[in-house]
């Protein structure tokens, strides 16, 4: 019998030929990545019990994203020890300000498929649309970075089956948030989910990592999108050292397969309390909102920006509503700029904010007491973004976009049907 | 291995035992292992926390601490000095366990349903024999594999990561 993807890159990273499900073994991260929030804490407890080095220090990036620009005196000391520690410790990599973790480490050339790459935070799952294997660690991220290697239990595989083009309107969030309709917590536990199909492989890599990412909401281990010639493709341009092709066999076992027509799929919103409590757009027409927010690790790509700047073009942000848009990266944030993109997202009445995790937990742009927001982020638990009486849904940037200008959840086609005033 | 091996009375509770319910998620800036063991099961089982000692063994169905990944139930029973026997855990929770060095094994349902609350237990987590005293019945898991066993017996990751990181030197 074949292999999963996973069982590949796991085998791989353990030095060993085979490993089979549920199996624990001991892997080597090829990157390990920690933010700025948890970076000088890891430190210390480390050096508290006499560890004051890292074994493979120069497979560490350490990214300085959830507060910037600083905004507090305790972020100010904490950003100037991470700066200061990344030094101290031989880091391989710091970045400061240059944008989110996920898409900025695939975007600097760091990821190429077949890689395992650990993350001290949760949606470190959108670097598997990289055709890596990422997954989140929190605290226990000490373990490689002290000793380079981590245990895990080999996980199980879901394989979703998607098939034919977006429409107009439609999004690669709103394949993730069809396939959380069929899969609940018991399924998803101790299994990645791994996307397949000609659906799949229409989309770039910034859409596949926006799937991967938002599928640990699932409770799935990660979610990951084998790397084909066009995956290798873009990941040589940003400089991925040796990108090759690499997939799961056919006739591995997988625990479910699944099937999701994108063709003729429509968008979708999660609701509060969480990103798996999933409606189609039209079902939440009556819902008002205060705020809209494009960005994040899971959103902000240049594409997405563009789409929503061209459904705004010649449009207003609602008098009501706040639009914020926050590019994920420095570098996307300069291209956006360079081409118009930002212009005309001013014009529309957007805010814009440098690259930062910022608003996606509450660091920054805050809600208050009974406001609404519909996000690009990942997460919609109360008060993850300020008061636990405000109410967050989570959607494309395109539903994003439609919905601050009428000032409701509203399905982007509504507008793209409508010659722009 | 030393800690392995617990003597105790079971605390039996059902499935679906959320980490919010464990210790309640406004305790979350509470680190204090002395405070958090005070919390343990307060909405739930309110005499555990007074009462348990350690040895005690606390038995669970599935998804035991699901939700909230808050390392803080871990914390309280590692305090306690209490193991666990669940019939699954989520992942995080599994790993929370194993970081913060609580005795844990995974059970089938036969194992699971035959341990009474109130039983007095004598659990090997090293081997998986369990023995109910109360009842008369011997029983088998699957333990832990070694090198968890290991991260266990050195008081959880950080201990673990201080004893190898003492070896080396």
């Amino acid at each position: 019998m074949g292999q999963t993807l996973v069982q590949k890159i796991l085998a791989r990273a353990s030095g060993r030929g085979h490993v089979d499900e549920g199996e624990i073994v001991w892997a080597r991260p090829d990157l390990i990545t920690v933010p700025e929030v948890s970076f000088p804490a890891y430190v210390k407890r480390l050096r508290d019990i006499g560890i004051t080095r890292f074994v493979g220090a120069e497979r560490i990036a350490v990214v300085i994203d959830h507060e910037v620009p600083v905004h507090s005196q305790a972020g100010a000391e904490r950003n100037r020890l991470t700066r200061k520690l990344a030094g101290e410790m031989y880091v391989g990599h710091l970045f400061d300000g240059e944008g989110i973790t996920h898409p900025l480490v695939v975007e600097r050339g760091l990821v190429s498929p077949g890689m395992f790459v650990v993350g001290a935070d949760t949606h470190t799952p959108g670097i598997g649309g990289a055709g890596a294997l990422a997954m989140p660690f929190g605290m226990e991220i000490t373990t490689p970075m002290a000793r380079g290697d981590i245990w895990l239990r080999v996980p199980g595989t879901i394989r979703v089956h998607v098939s034919g083009r977006l429409r107009a309107g439609v999004a690669a969030r709103d394949i993730v948030l069809a396939a959380m309709r069929q899969i609940d917590d018991e399924m998803a536990s101790y299994r990645v989910i791994e996307y397949v199909g000609d659906g799949i492989a229409a989309l770039s890599v910034a859409e596949r990592m926006t799937i991967a990412g938002l599928s640990i909401d699932t409770g799935a281990e990660a979610g990951i999108v084998a790397a084909d010639a066009a995956c290798v493709e873009a990941l040589r341009a940003m400089g991925a050292r040796d990108p090759q092709p690499l997939a799961g066999d056919a006739d591995a076992a997988v625990f479910a397969e699944l099937h999701i027509d994108a063709a003729t799929l429509g968008p979708q919103v999660s609701e509060p309390p969480s990103p798996t409590h999933v409606r189609a757009v039209g079902e939440l027409a009556d819902v008002r909102i205060d705020h809209a927010y494009i960005g994040s690790c899971a959103s902000g790509t240049l594409a997405e920006l563009r789409a929503a700047a061209s459904l705004l073009a010649g449009r207003r942000v609602h008098a009501g509503v706040q639009l914020l848009v926050i590019p994920a990266t420095r570098r996307i944030y300069e291209a956006a700029m360079a081409d118009g993109t930002l212009a005309a997202l001013m014009r529309a009445g957007a805010q814009l904010a440098p690259p930062t995790c910022g608003p996606c937990f509450g660091g920054l742009a805050q809600l208050d007491v009974g406001e609404v927001r519909i996000s690009t982020s990942t997460r919609n638990d109360p008060g993850r973004m300020g008061s636990r009486e405000a109410r967050i849904y989570l959607a494309s940037a395109l539903t994003v976009a439609a919905s601050a200008v009428t000032g409701r959840i509203t399905d982007a086609r509504e507008l793209l049907a409508a010659a722009a005033p | 291995m030393s800690g392995l091996a617990l003597a105790g009375r079971c605390w039996r509770l059902g499935d679906d035992v959320a980490s919010d319910a464990l210790i309640s998620a406004r305790h979350v800036f509470e680190y204090d292992p002395r405070l958090l063991k005070k919390h343990i099961l307060a909405e739930v089982r309110p005499e555990f926390a007074a009462e348990a000692k350690p040895g005690d063994i606390l038995v669970v169905g599935k998804r035991f601490a699901h939700g909230s990944q808050h390392s803080h139930p871990f914390i309280a029973l590692k305090e306690l000095g209490v193991g666990l026997i669940a019939r699954t855990l989520s992942r995080p929770a599994f790993r929370l366990a194993i970081y913060m060095g609580v005795p844990l094994l995974e059970v089938g349902e036969d194992v699971y349903d035959q341990l009474g609350d109130g039983d007095r237990l004598r659990v090997d987590f090293a081997t998986g024999a369990i023995a109910d005293e109360t009842s008369g019945a011997r029983l088998q898991a699957d333990p832990l594999p070694a090198f968890l066993l290991e991260i266990v017996a050195a008081g959880g990751g950080l201990g673990h990561l201080k004893q190898q990181h003492a070896a080396a030197a």
